[in-house]
């Protein structure tokens, strides 16, 4: 899925805030973060961590940079494992026009080299939003992994089902579409109310609780 | 030595896939971290797990685990039985937990 073609596409479906966070890696994020501003969404930029106990993370940020010396630090903490694209997919790096500009041959599926508890903690250190991703699924979620929801400073909780069929500990509640194809662009989304805009607005409405979705 | 298919008569597993009945495993490796089956898990291995997707008969392929034993009464998502046809790797169920499996296929296969 090009990062352009995400960004457009997600514009079309009147979605104002988007975040692209592939696994492990924000190589990613300069062509998406390009591809926002020419289309006129707001890009959040962030990647979704897998930890050591195999549980998935979204960490957002509000620039590019910090995203990216973010994504290099959890690449450099990655198992050191060839990919395998026959089994995992192509792990292509593009540039705004969609052309590839190389491809990772680090697997980047692989859990970082950090616990679930200190990720939450270094994702805050750097100035970012730490969100477990879809704690009701049955695999890669602290709900699944953990058997609980630890009590830490979660900016929020993502959930797929809505209301949410697990304990979520009064934390704030996101909904995302988990879009790894195109189609799935906006599937799930949430509403957010803030006084700012872009990236501070959403770390207030997390922060208020003043979150809401389709249907509810 | 055994292949998979007398495996799964002999200890009664549920079959989702046996694409290659032949295909003979000769050790196990018990564990639901996909990344310690990829660090550690020998080839020509049955994996006991309890992890019921796609994403672990990409691991046992790169690995080459010839069959999978799904426990606790999981059932695989359709496209885990599917990938399993893809690759070649038996996918297999039981309702007993990963110990009671673990020691008795060591006992069929041999291993003490």
């Amino acid at each position: 899925m090009l990062p352009a073609v995400l960004a457009m596409e997600a514009a079309d479906k009147g979605i104002d805030m988007l975040a692209l966070t592939d696994h492990n890696s924000g190589r990613n994020l300069p062509a998406f973060a390009e591809a926002c501003e020419i289309v006129g969404i707001t890009g959040i930029f962030g990647l979704e961590v897998t930890t050591l106990e195999e549980i998935h993370v979204l960490t957002l940020f509000e620039t590019v940079r910090e995203a990216l010396e973010f994504g290099q630090w959890i690449e450099s903490i990655l198992p050191r494992v060839h990919n395998s694209a026959r089994l995992f997919g192509n792990q292509f790096v593009c540039d705004l026009r969609g052309a590839i500009i190389e491809e990772a041959d680090l697997f980047l599926y692989g859990p970082a080299d950090i616990t679930f508890d200190a990720l939450i903690d270094q994702t805050l250190v750097h100035g970012g939003l730490a969100i477990p991703a879809h704690i009701d699924r049955p695999a890669n979620s602290v709900t699944a992994n953990l058997g609980f929801l630890p009590e830490l400073p979660y900016s929020a909780v993502e959930s797929i089902a809505m209301p949410p069929t697990v304990e979520t500990l009064g934390y704030t509640v996101t909904q995302g579409s988990d879009a790894h194809y195109i189609e799935h662009i906006g599937r799930r989304r949430c509403f957010i109310e803030s006084a700012s805009d872009g990236f501070s607005g959403l770390r207030s409405a997390l922060t208020a609780g003043t979150v809401s979705y389709l249907g509810f | 030595m055994m292949n998979v298919k007398e495996l799964s008569t002999k200890l009664e597993y549920t079959v989702f896939a046996l694409p290659d009945p032949a295909a003979q495993v000769v050790n196990g490796y018990t564990s639901d971290l996909l990344s310690d089956v990829m660090g550690n898990a020998a080839e020509d291995s049955v994996l006991i797990t309890i992890q019921a997707h796609r994403n672990t008969i990409a691991v046992a392929s790169l690995i080459g685990i010839k069959a999978i034993v799904l426990c606790n009464g999981r059932t695989p998502s359709p496209d885990m039985v599917v990938a399993a046809e893809q690759e070649t790797v038996a996918l297999l169920g039981t309702a007993e937990n990963q110990f009671t499996t673990s020691y008795r296929i060591a006992a069929a296969l041999g291993i003490s």
